[in-house]
């Protein structure tokens, strides 16, 4: 018994010793330095394209009396240069799934807004007793569903008057005893 | 040496001009004063386009109304008829508005397919408020599109219609066509409407539903707004703006391209929301299930197989499409069971395939030139 505690003492002992061991190799080694900052490296691979993209413009471009001509040469291989690389970072998943986030979170804050305005809005024109929005949407949408149904009205008039000037149709025409024409009369 | 007088140098230097020691390189001459005359040209028409804007005179060719359903209108435009088999053209829903086809005179579609004799029919899907929110792409396949079939047979009397769909009309008209086999279509055209969506590019990555939350979306907005149609157009080419102001820079001494860019431009600011509903299954049977071309669609109880479309087709991709990059047009061509089939790529973007000079030069022509054969 007295062994067996004095075994748990020395294991006891010896993870206590060794957490201090490591906690003490923790503090007493310097901190590595933070890597600096770099506010440049997201644009540098643009910039980067650029300038090359400008060096072979003004590499290419023939020196000629027309400055002005080269210039706008310059600015649109500039322009190409700088839509090139925007569509690079653009097609990226990491691009479209900062483009989601931010748009959840700007109908996160935009629902309730939206919510309240519209309320407000609602409020105000019952009070005026004016007709409100939703009211105008209900009535238009019900103008549309009634052109349907007059629509479809008018395409079945059609059809019968079609079937009437067109006359009976000999052949679907019942040939009973009754119907018969009666040739001899 | 002493000081020299200004008038000493500018005789010696009009001397020289007149016996050619000094002289001016007469064509680097006549280029300054070229470039000098253009930039008081582009000064007069930029103060001109600042302080007396003209609305721009667009959709000239004549027409007629031939019906209306709810915003929808069908119209015909007037033509010498020469073939028997009318085309409808069905373009996009949404997003802009349809006088793109129907410019200027001189640079017009409509005009150029009339001009060559097809009795041509436009759908305009029209303006959608808030009351249409409830619109879905699916009403549109099976409520819309097989009345405006029928309208173009009774008014033109043709036994057979010719489609052709452009952007979003491809996928909403080639839907129509595989879904009604009923309805006599004779030859079919996909001018850069994206059929195989697992290739269309940088809105197939944002609106995929791994970012995009399409129903969270609707729900909350009710539909999608012109400004944020824009704003999601305008992201897709951030340097569009910066580089058409510059283009009008430069060419502002040319009255015709003043006139061009106008007219351009009053389309291009003028955006048309998405009802919601619509947006709602374009974008999750679309973009997200690309239901279309796997032919997992059934619209109004009826499936929707690409395999089932026999009639002649031709497809038009454009090489710098970003908005439907010529593979996902492409697919078409092997999704269908037609035999008479041809597939062109041209050059230009979205917009340039159909409007523009190059349209002319490239596109117009090569439509109206497969057509016409095949339309008697």
């Amino acid at each position: 018994m007295s062994d067996s505690g004095a075994q748990l003492f020395d294991m006891w002992r010896k993870q206590l010793e060794e957490g201090a061991a490591a906690w003490g190799k923790v503090f007493s080694q310097p901190a590595a330095p933070p890597p600096p900052a770099d506010p440049m490296a997201f644009w540098r691979p643009l910039v980067e394209q650029w300038v090359q993209a400008s060096a072979r413009a003004f590499a290419q471009t023939p020196m000629t009396p027309d400055v002005m001509s080269q210039w706008k040469q310059f600015l649109d291989q500039s322009i190409d240069a700088w839509s090139r690389a925007l569509s690079q970072v653009m097609n990226t998943e990491a691009f479209a799934q900062m483009l989601g986030r931010y748009l959840d979170q700007w109908l996160v804050t935009t629902a309730p807004m939206k919510k309240a305005a519209e309320q407000g809005i609602d409020q105000a024109l019952q009070t005026l007793n004016l007709a409100s929005r939703t009211q105008l949407t209900a009535v238009a949408r019900q103008i549309v569903e009634l052109e349907e149904r007059v629509e479809r009205i008018e395409e079945a008039v059609n059809a019968v008057l079609r079937a009437v000037q067109r006359g009976p149709d000999p052949a679907s025409a019942p040939r009973g005893p009754d119907t018969a024409p009666k040739e001899r009369a | 040496m002493g000081q020299e007088r200004f008038a000493d140098i500018v005789e010696r230097f009009a001397a020289g001009y007149q016996n050619g020691a000094a002289a001016v390189d007469p064509d680097a001459a006549r280029r300054w004063q070229e470039e000098i005359d253009r930039q008081i040209r582009r000064a007069q028409n930029l103060s001109e386009m600042m302080l007396n804007p003209t609305e721009p005179k667009v959709g000239c060719t004549p027409r007629e109304e031939i019906y209306r359903t709810n915003k929808s209108r069908l119209y015909r435009y007037q033509s010498r008829r020469e073939h028997a088999t009318p085309v409808l053209f069905v373009p996009n829903l949404g997003i802009s508005r349809p006088y793109i086809f129907d410019l200027l005179p001189g640079g017009s579609f409509v005009e150029h397919m009339t001009g060559k004799g097809f009795d041509f029919y436009l759908l305009d899907w029209g303006v959608f408020g808030p009351e249409d929110n409830g619109l879905t792409f699916e009403e549109c396949v099976v409520k819309i599109l097989p009345k405006m079939a029928r309208k173009v047979l009774e008014t033109s009397g043709a036994d057979s219609l010719s489609v052709l769909g452009y952007c979003m009309g491809a996928p909403l008209s080639i839907s129509f066509v595989a879904s009604h086999p009923e309805v006599p279509v004779r030859n079919y055209i996909d001018m850069a409407g994206p059929i195989d969506f697992s290739q269309v590019g940088m809105f197939g990555l944002w609106l995929d539903r791994k970012h995009f939350n399409v129903d969270r979306f609707v729900d909350t907005l009710g539909a999608v707004p012109a400004d944020l149609v824009k704003a999601g157009f305008k992201l897709l080419k951030p340097t569009m703006d910066l580089s058409t102001n510059l283009n009008l820079w430069w060419n502002s001494w040319n009255d015709k391209y003043v006139e061009g860019f106008n007219a351009l431009n009053k389309w291009a600011n003028e955006y048309v929301a998405f009802p919601g509903e619509f947006f709602r299954q374009w974008v999750r049977d679309f973009y997200q299930g690309n239901k279309l071309f796997r032919g997992e669609l059934v619209f109004g109880g009826r499936p929707v197989r690409l395999s089932s479309v026999t009639c002649p087709l031709f497809v038009v991709g454009a090489k710098e499409d970003y908005i439907a990059p010529p593979a996902c047009v492409r697919a078409l061509m092997d999704a269908v069971s037609s035999r008479d089939k041809e597939y062109v790529e041209l050059p230009g973007g979205h917009i340039s395939l159909i409007a523009g000079r190059g349209a002319a030069l490239h596109c117009w022509p090569k439509v109206s030139g497969w057509l016409a054969p095949r339309s008697s």
